[in-house]
């Protein structure tokens, strides 16, 4: 039987409450039980020592559970578990039941020799009969949200891979629109807010990221309602449910199939010209307050029609989004009672929207700071339905140069009409970039220097070099145009062999793969021509699960991208987590030094349940489709030999045989390769990594990629190494080495049999590969 | 050297004299936000501590779990278990030389017990708005020796404890007023300010 403790701040209370339960059940079932409560006869408080001394007396083996008042009293229950023998720790319970109704639940509960489960579900349950007779039961008491002064608290950890951004939090506010209650949220994490939920420019100021708390609190009528539809969207992640990457999956599918030659990265020649995108307001001249608001609702229908239009023949989901943003209650109340005030209505909308946009600058993430665009965008087009001119900026010919790019002016941009976009102070991740270059055109992000440049001046982009010729020569030109026709032909050319295998000129054939990191990227690498993949990165495909996905979950996934990629070889990483790819079904603790911390296979001898997991899955999918694994991280033999013992056992449980692999991505394996012969069927050589902590630069650091570029001798060497070691196995390279069409015959001439690389390069990489001749052959 | 057991005593001397002093002030505090108790619930734990007698423990670290200890069974209300847990992690990290880098550390086990203790974060207007700021402070200065470095703690968790005065509370009794309890100073950050103060006069 189960022991019982009640610990209350008073000794009367606690003594007189176990009196009272006590009478349930005749003396001889009664379970063990144990007063800890106040800190004398009259004295209040609770005492975590006192607690656990009650618990070890209580206990027979069968464990105990503690019922506790309020407040110190919950802190010193769990205290004294720490006090006390950690498997009786672990067969212990503090229930949150209340004291008086959770404590007879218990009593009579545990006389039946109950289990301690059973009796703490009871114990809880204790307020259910009094509710019921009194009729003020929560309506449903499985989902019984936390009340707060009147209303309900709702709490959240974001998981959309870039946080609340404009489309989830767009999803947020017309989600709870219509609901007739007050609600409003709040960024615990970084204690910004509370905000109204009604207000789409409001919520993103909050820069919700992925991982912060969200805090709704909801008061009115339908609170309820509110509550259940918001934890309804939680769950969905706010539209974004299995979306890895949403901006660019979407811009994809927004333009599945255009012309395979629009590439972006064609050269383009033609004239310089200069859109005014900030609209000149100087000739406007103000009403009177009534007309100014006239005016203001007119503009605000004229760009509404505008952006209704581009929405319907779009899927991407920005243009509703700037609907949204323009029709936001808070912006809207706040421009009224501006020009309410006596501001004209050009004036107020340039105010508020620039303010807003500098609070999108002022947001410590790249993401959501170039949402500062999309704030712009609104405003000028605003500006420009107020001066009675069109909506957008009009469809140009000509290489286009302009301060930024926003989604609208992306959106209509005309193929037959605009060749390139120069952009002089914008970024490269805006949605509108993103946008013109997933349409396939030529871009150059952030080049003051075009500032200057005269209308009608002849101009050329060779967006792969990121370079910009001003009025070439008629020598220049000729080399240009050349290089022009070139690049355009190599593209025909990639097209049309990228489905046919590549073979170097002496004869060697190398397998060219797809990185895949979804099941949709599987699809794309079909028909880019990839013999499969080098590597699955299954910590990316899992990244927004907010729990650790079952054997079962994980082999569908694995066999949709074997399926997806016609039954060829793919091979699986185990869980890389770590550096800069945390899992959030993995907490870990943050890390001076992440990227020489607890990474890949480090983090799995912590967790060998999970690795376990992965492994039975792989075996599984193994049945299905040809699978290989490979294990992350590994710098010594040991580390090897441990994961394949992993792998033997899973093997034995779940049946099937596959290749197991390593990575080789730190100088330690590279250098000692040859230790490992015994332990991996094949290596791939993560070259990003291996750069990184061979050069000592950060990855992710800026200022020292420069470093990363220069001088790669040691790297080169460490590569040779490697695959020498393992010369007649497979030697994969999945790092960006493999994507760079320049490396090609070098990795082949060092030994190296496969490159994987993202899968719109495979065509290109074949190429590269079909260019190797006899002569780098020599080596063997 | 160690920072000696009768130092650290002095230190738990000089920190219960100042809640004894203080005790009706803290009181009055949670009188505002709370359940009024714990100027009288610190000064009982406090008082219980000067009365062990120091030069019955083998070191400092024993002196600094045992004081802990004695606050987890007198104090009574929720300051129990977290200036309890609070000198129990301090006492088993206390370093047995004497190095602002090791007290630093030990502080700051301090720290994390309570924060574990109480599930508490920075800005939900509890001690540890105090206390964290000290911390930093103290590590910051930490190569300047001893007592500068305790003094810059002392400064900061005054001006944490300051800070908590237009923070809504999230933790405990006080968090049912919400945003009426903007308008107040902390107790807890109010008594932990007087601990690190206690300290600078006495571990330099």
């Amino acid at each position: 039987m189960i022991g019982i403790v009640v610990v209350s701040h008073s000794r009367s209370l606690g003594l007189a409450v176990s009196d009272l339960a006590a009478q349930m059940v005749p003396p001889e079932a009664r379970p063990q039980m144990r007063v800890a409560a106040g800190l004398d006869e009259t004295t209040f408080g609770t005492d975590a020592a006192a607690i656990a001394e009650a618990i070890m007396e209580a206990d027979s083996g069968a464990g105990v559970l503690v019922l506790v008042d309020l407040g110190s009293a919950i802190l010193s229950a769990e205290m004294a578990l720490e006090f006390i023998d950690p498997e009786l720790a672990a067969r212990t319970k503090i229930s949150s039941a209340p004291l008086v109704e959770g404590l007879i639940a218990a009593i009579v509960t545990a006389s039946t020799s109950a289990t301690l489960e059973e009796v703490c579900a009871e114990a809880v349950q204790g307020l259910a009969g009094k509710q019921d007779q009194l009729g003020d039961s929560p309506a449903d008491s499985m989902a019984t949200p936390a009340p707060t002064e009147g209303g309900l608290r709702f709490s959240w950890m974001i998981r959309n891979p870039h946080g609340l951004h404009a489309r989830p939090a767009a999803a947020l506010v017309s989600g709870l629109r219509g609901i007739d209650a007050t609600i409003r949220i709040s960024n615990t994490t970084l204690s910004k807010g509370p905000v109204s939920a009604s207000s789409l420019t409001s919520i993103q100021t909050l820069g919700l990221r992925r991982g912060d708390l969200m805090e709704a609190e909801i008061i009115g009528p339908e609170s309820e309602k509110a509550y259940s539809t918001l934890t309804d969207l939680a769950h969905s992640n706010f539209g974004e449910s299995k979306d890895i990457e949403p901006s660019i999956n979407a811009t994809r599918l927004d333009h599945p199939r255009q012309d395979p030659m629009r590439t972006g990265h064609q050269i383009v020649i033609g004239e310089a010209r200069y859109i005014a995108i900030d609209p000149d307001a100087s000739e406007y001249i103000a009403g009177d307050v009534p007309t100014e608001l006239a005016r203001l609702n007119a503009a605000i229908d004229a760009v509404a029609q505008t952006l209704e239009n581009l929405d319907k023949g779009s899927t991407l989901g920005i243009y509703g989004v700037q609907l949204l943003t323009l029709k936001d209650e808070f912006t809207l109340d706040e421009l009224r009672s501006d020009i309410q005030g006596g501001l004209p209505a050009i004036e107020a909308v340039q105010d508020r929207f620039t303010s807003f946009a500098e609070q999108f600058e002022a947001i410590d993430d790249p993401y959501l700071r170039a949402r500062a665009e999309d704030q712009r965008g609104i405003q000028r087009m605003l500006i420009r339905a107020l001066l009675g001119s069109e909506v957008s900026p009009g469809l140009a010919s000509g290489i286009l140069i302009m301060p930024e790019l926003d989604p609208i002016t992306a959106g209509t941009l005309d193929p037959e009409l605009c060749l390139g976009v120069i952009t002089t102070s914008g970024g490269a991740s805006g949605h509108g970039v993103l946008l013109a270059q997933s349409r396939g055109f030529p871009l150059l992000t952030g080049r003051a220097d075009a500032r200057t440049i005269p209308d009608g001046t002849l101009l050329a982009i060779d967006p792969v070099e990121g370079r910009l010729f001003i009025d070439p020569d008629d020598e220049e030109l000729s080399t240009l145009k050349e290089e022009q026709s070139k690049r355009a032909a190599a593209t025909a050319e990639a097209i049309r062999l990228a489905h046919k295998p590549a073979v170097t000129g002496s004869g060697t054939r190398i397998i060219v793969e797809a990185n895949i990191a979804s099941i949709q990227g599987a699809h794309d690498g079909l028909e880019a021509g990839a013999e499969g993949s080098g590597l699955v990165r299954t910590e990316v495909l899992f990244a927004d699960w907010d729990h650790a996905p079952s054997v079962d979950e994980q082999a569908e996934v694995f066999i949709a991208i074997g399926k997806a990629l016609n039954h060829q070889t793919i091979t699986i990483r185990t869980w890389d987590p770590g550096g800069d790819k945390p899992l959030p079904f993995l907490p870990q603790d943050p890390e001076p030094n992440p990227m020489l911390g607890e990474r890949g296979i480090r983090v799995m001898r912590r967790l060998p349940d999970l690795l376990d997991d992965q492994l039975a899955a792989i075996l599984l999918a193994s049945q299905e489709t040809p699978v290989r694994v490979m294990f992350p991280m590994i710098t010594s033999p040991k580390e090897m030999l441990w994961a394949r013992s992993r792998l033997v056992d899973a093997t034995r449980k779940v049946g099937g045989q596959i290749q197991a692999g390593m990575m080789v991505e730190t100088p330690a394996s590279a250098l000692r390769a040859r230790d490992f012969l015994d332990l991996a069927d094949f290596i791939s050589i993560g070259t990003n990594d291996l750069t990184q902590y061979t050069l000592a630069v950060d990855r992710g650091n800026s200022s020292v990629t420069e470093v990363a570029k220069g001088d790669r001798s040691a790297v080169w060497d460490l590569i040779a190494m490697a695959a020498d070691a393992f010369k007649g196995r497979p030697v994969c390279v999945c790092g960006d080495i493999a994507s760079d069409p320049e490396s090609v015959a070098r990795l082949i001439a060092a030994g190296v049999t496969e490159l994987s690389v993202r899968a719109p390069l495979i065509g290109m990489i074949k190429q590269a590969v079909r260019a190797v001749p006899c002569a780098v052959q020599i080596r063997e | 050297m160690a920072i000696d057991l009768m130092s650290v005593a002095g230190w738990m001397k000089d920190f219960a004299t100042q809640i004894h002093d203080n005790a009706d002030l803290l009181t009055d505090l949670d009188r505002e936000i709370g359940d009024a108790d714990h100027g009288a619930n610190m000064d009982r734990g406090m008082r219980a501590v000067i009365d062990l007698d120091p030069s019955t423990f083998p070191s400092a670290a024993d002196y600094l779990k045992k004081v802990g200890m004695t606050l987890v069974s007198t104090v009574g209300g929720a300051s129990g278990p977290l200036y309890g847990t609070f000198f129990l992690r301090v006492g088993t990290a206390w370093p047995d030389v004497e190095n602002p880098d090791l007290v630093g550390l030990a502080l700051r086990a301090g720290l994390d017990g309570i924060i574990q203790r109480g599930k508490a974060a920075i800005g939900e207007k509890t001690l540890v708005d105090a206390l964290s700021p000290a911390l930093d402070e103290f590590d910051a200065n930490a190569g300047d020796g001893m007592g500068t470095a305790l003094q810059a703690a002392a400064v900061a968790c005054a001006a944490g404890r300051d800070a908590t005065i237009p923070l809504v509370a999230r933790k405990g009794r006080a968090s049912y007023l919400g945003e009426r309890s903007a308008g107040h100073q902390d107790p807890g950050a109010t008594s932990m300010t007087m601990l690190i103060e206690a300290a600078s006069r006495t571990l330099s």
